[in-house]
C-alpha cells in the first residue's frame, strides 16, 4: 500500500497540477485543458519536442549501435578483456555533471583550451578554431554524443550478460551448418538479444528523452531554443517563470507516449513468453 | 496579482510594522529578545572575500544580541530554485537577500513584510536610496525590502589595444561596435566584441540596458504592456544581430553559457565585453596570488590596462540594467524585530563599508550615509571611480515602469535574448523576431496584470 501511494500519488500530483494556472505563492485554480492547450499552440514548445526526438532517437541509437560493439568485442575470448570489462563501464559511474562539464570543454573553441579544436589546430587540419556548439546543428550533436558516451557501457553490458546466456550450442551448431561470423551474429546472437534489446532501447528512451543535466549543463538549451527539451524547458518555465502547473504540463506532455510504449513492448514480451 | 490571504496578511504586517517602529526608536539601537534565531539567506558571488565579510557582518550583529544567525547562501544560478521551493515548501528564511524582481514577485505572493515604518526609520538613520533605485522596493505604495547594493555591468575594454589603433574608448552602443570592427584581428583570433544573448545576466540584462538606452520598453510607465514593435526596437535588433553578423566576435559567443566572457576578455581575446566587476577581482586577485616577479609585473599591467567604462548608452541616453539587491523579511519569521535588527545592522554604514572593502568593486551601496562613507574607497582610480556611480546609471526591469510581475517573468523567459537569437541561428528576419517577441510579452501580461 505504501509502495502504491509512493507512486500514484507523485502521479496523480502532477497531473493534476497540469489541469490548473498553480504559480508558484499561489494556491493553483483549475483550469482544465489550458495548459496543454496553450503548449499544442506554443512554437518554443513544438521547437522542444522536435528537438527531445532529435536527442533522444539519435542517442539511443547510436548506444545501440556502440553497445552491440562493446559487447561483441568483449565477448570474445581475449587476454585483457576482464581488464576492459572494468574500463567500459567507467562513463556509466562517472558523474554527469563532470561528464557534461569535460565534454563541453572537449568541443570549447577557446584557443588553446578546447580538445578538439587544440588538436586540430596542432596538426595543422585547421587555422582557425570551429565553434562547435555555436551552431543549432552543432550543439545538439555535442549533447548527443555526451549523452551517448555517458549511456553506451550500459547497453554493452547488458547485451554481453545477454550473449552469455545464450548456449554454445547455438553457435556449434551455426558453424556445422556452414554459417560465417556474420550469419552466426544475424540469425543466432541478434534473436538471443532481442528482448534485451527491446528492454535496454525502451528503458533508454525514457531515461534519455527526461535527461536534464547533460543539456543545461552544457548549452542551458542553447543557442537560442536549438538544444532546448522538455526537462530543461520544463524547468525555465516552473522555476523561472513561476509557472508550475504549464512546467509540469511540460514534462508530462510525453507521458502517455511512453506509457502507450512501455505497455506495447510489454504485451509483446508477455505474449512471446507464452508462446 | 492575485492574493486571496491579502487583507489578513496586510493587517498582521501593519501590526508588525507599528510594533516594530514603537519598539525601535532608531535602527542602530532595536529592541529584541535574547536568544533569538535567525536564518539569513545571502547571494554568493564570485568575489569569494565578499561572502565571507557578509557572513561575519551578520555573527558580529549575534554575538552584540546574544542571538544566533544561520547564514545560508544561494548563487546567481540557484537563486530561483532555492525561493520557489522554500516558498512551496512553507521553509522561506527570516531574511532574504532580493534580487531586482524579488521583491515585487514576493510580495504578489504574500510573502513579504510589509516594511514601510521601518524603511522610514532607516531613511532617518541611514538615508534614502536614489530615486531610480528606491521603487524596486515598494509595490502598491509600500515598501517590502530595504535596498542594499546595487550590482552593475561596466564596459570592460583593454585601453592598449583602442590606444595602439588610436580608436576612441566608447561611450554608445554604436561607437562599441564601430571600434570592434576596428580592433577585430580574426586571423590572430583577436576579436573587436564579445557579446553573447544567453540565458544568464550576461545576455538579457545587456539586451534591456540596449533597449532602455534606445528608449525601447515593453511596459510603460504605469507597469502596463506596451508594444515594442516600432522603429526604436528595429535598431536595437539590428546591433544585437549585426555584431554576429559582422565577424566582430568570436564564432562561438552565443553559447557561452556563464563565465566565458570573462575568460575570453582575461586571456585577452576579445578587446570589450560587458560584465561586473568580478573580472577586477579576477585581475586583481591574480595580481595578489602573483609570486616571482616576471608574473607580477605581467598582473600589475594587466590591472593598470584594463577599464571598466559605464556601460555605453543610446540615443536616448545611458540606461543600464543591474541588480538591485535589497533585504526582506518573510512573514515566515517568528521573530520579525529581531530580523529588522539584523537588517539594520548589515545596513550600517560602519558595516557596510566594512563589506564594500572586500567586494573589489562589485558592491556600490545605495543608501545616502552607506555612499557617503565609500567615497575614498571608490576614489583609487578610474575604474573604481566609475564602480562607485553605478546607482546614476542603473536602471531596473520593465523600465519605464515599475518592476511588476509581468515584466519579471519577461526577464524570466528568455524572450528578449531568444529574440535575437531567432535571427542570428534561425534566420528570422529582424520584424518577425520582434512581432513573435512581442505577442510572448503581450501574452504574458495578458495572463499576469502588472
Amino acid at each position: 500500500m505504501l509502495v502504491v501511494g509512493l507512486i500514484v500519488y507523485p502521479i496523480y500530483r502532477a497531473v493534476w497540477l497540469s489541469f490548473t494556472d498553480k504559480l508558484v505563492g499561489y494556491p493553483e485554480r483549475f483550469v482544465g485543458l489550458r495548459n496543454y492547450i496553450y503548449l499544442a499552440n506554443d512554437d518554443a514548445f513544438h521547437a522542444v519536442v522536435r528537438n527531445s526526438l532529435v536527442f533522444t532517437v539519435s542517442s539511443v541509437a547510436l548506444k545501440i549501435l556502440t553497445g552491440l560493439g562493446m559487447a561483441l568485442v568483449l565477448h570474445a575470448t581475449w587476454r585483457w578483456r576482464n581488464f576492459f570489462r572494468g574500463l567500459m563501464l567507467l562513463p556509466w559511474i562517472s558523474s554527469t555533471v563532470i561528464i557534461a562539464l569535460t565534454w563541453r570543454w572537449m568541443f570549447d573553441s577557446f584557443p588553446g583550451r578546447g580538445f578538439f579544436n587544440s588538436v586540430l589546430l596542432d596538426v595543422g587540419l585547421l587555422s582557425r578554431p570551429v565553434a562547435f556548439m555555436a551552431t543549432p546543428e552543432g550543439a545538439m550533436m555535442a549533447v548527443v554524443i555526451a549523452n551517448w558516451w555517458r549511456g553506451f557501457p550500459f547497453f554493452g553490458v547488458s547485451y554481453l550478460a545477454g550473449m552469455q546466456s545464450i548456449p554454445g550450442e547455438l553457435y556449434e551448431a551455426a558453424s556445422v551448418d556452414g554459417a560465417g561470423s556474420w550469419r552466426r551474429f544475424w540469425y543466432v546472437t541478434l534473436p538471443g538479444l532481442k528482448h534485451v534489446i527491446i528492454v535496454t532501447t525502451l528503458l533508454t528512451f525514457i531515461f534519455t528523452i527526461n535527461d536534464f543535466n547533460i543539456i543545461y549543463v552544457m548549452t542551458r538549451g542553447g543557442p537560442g531554443t536549438a538544444t532546448q527539451v522538455f526537462a530543461t524547458y520544463s524547468y525555465e518555465v516552473a522555476f523561472n517563470q513561476l509557472r508550475w502547473g504549464r512546467g509540469v504540463t511540460i514534462s508530462i506532455f510525453a507521458v502517455p507516449l511512453l506509457v502507450v510504449g512501455i505497455a506495447l513492448v510489454s504485451r509483446y514480451l508477455l505474449r512471446e513468453r507464452a508462446a | 496579482m492575485r492574493d486571496r490571504r491579502l487583507s489578513r496578511r496586510n493587517f498582521l504586517a501593519t501590526a508588525v510594522g507599528t510594533s516594530a517602529a514603537l519598539a525601535l526608536p532608531g535602527v542602530a539601537a532595536p529592541q529584541i529578545k535574547k536568544g533569538a534565531s535567525l536564518r539569513l539567506w545571502i547571494l554568493k558571488t564570485y568575489v569569494e572575500p565578499t561572502n565571507k565579510a557578509v557572513e561575519a557582518a551578520a555573527q558580529r550583529w549575534a554575538q552584540k544580541h546574544g542571538a544566533q544567525v544561520t547564514v545560508e547562501y544561494f548563487t546567481f544560478e540557484d537563486m530561483q530554485t532555492k525561493y520557489v521551493a522554500a516558498i512551496e515548501n512553507k521553509n522561506t528564511p527570516d531574511v532574504g537577500q532580493l534580487e531586482t524582481g524579488a521583491p515585487a514577485r514576493f510580495t504578489g505572493m504574500g510573502q513579504l513584510l510589509d516594511l514601510t515604518s521601518f524603511a522610514r526609520q532607516v531613511e532617518g538613520e541611514i538615508g534614502k536610496a536614489p530615486a531610480n533605485v528606491a521603487p524596486v522596493t515598494v509595490i502598491g505604495g509600500k515598501t517590502y525590502a530595504i535596498p542594499w547594493y546595487i550590482m552593475p555591468a561596466f564596459w570592460y575594454v583593454w585601453r592598449d589595444e583602442f590606444e595602439k589603433k588610436k580608436v576612441k574608448l566608447p561611450t554608445t552602443f554604436e561607437e562599441a561596435k564601430a571600434a570592434a570592427a576596428v580592433l577585430n584581428r580574426p586571423n590572430e583570433n583577436f576579436y573587436g566584441l564579445g557579446q553573447s544573448w544567453n540565458r544568464t545576466a550576461d545576455g538579457y540584462g545587456v539586451m534591456q540596458s540596449l533597449m532602455y538606452s534606445y528608449g525601447v520598453g515593453w511596459a510603460n510607465k504605469d507597469g502596463k504592456y506596451q508594444s515594442i514593435k516600432n522603429a526604436k526596437m528595429q535598431t536595437v535588433m539590428k546591433w544585437a544581430t549585426d555584431i554576429y553578423k559582422e565577424g566582430i566576435q568570436p564564432a562561438d559567443t552565443l553559447s557561452w553559457t556563464g563565465s566565458q566572457n570573462n575568460e575570453a576578455f582575461i586571456a585577452k581575446k576579445i578587446a570589450q565585453t560587458s560584465n561586473g566587476p568580478s573580472i577586477t577581482f579576477a585581475l586583481e586577485n591574480a595580481l595578489a596570488k602573483a609570486t616571482d616577479a616576471k608574473d607580477k609585473k605581467m598582473r600589475e599591467e594587466a590591472v593598470a590596462n584594463h577599464v571598466a567604462l559605464p556601460h555605453p548608452g543610446g540615443p536616448d541616453g545611458r540606461r543600464c540594467w543591474g541588480l538591485a539587491l535589497s533585504f526582506g523579511v518573510f512573514k515566515s519569521a517568528k521573530d520579525p524585530e529581531a530580523a529588522m535588527s539584523l537588517i539594520a545592522h548589515l545596513l550600517s554604514p560602519e558595516e557596510t563599508v566594512k563589506v564594500m572593502n572586500e567586494s573589489h568593486g562589485q558592491f556600490s551601496p545605495v543608501l545616502d550615509k552607506a555612499r557617503a562613507a565609500t567615497r575614498d574607497y571608490f576614489g583609487k582610480n578610474e575604474n573604481y571611480r566609475n564602480f562607485g556611480r553605478a546607482a546614476e546609471w542603473f536602471v531596473a526591469t520593465g523600465w519605464p515602469g515599475p518592476v511588476t510581475a509581468a515584466a519579471a517573468e519577461v526577464q524570466a523567459s528568455n524572450v528578449l535574448t531568444d529574440a535575437p537569437a531567432k535571427v542570428i541561428v534561425d534566420k528570422w528576419s529582424v520584424d518577425q523576431a520582434i512581432d513573435w517577441a512581442d505577442k510572448k510579452i503581450k501574452e504574458t501580461y495578458d495572463t499576469l496584470g502588472t
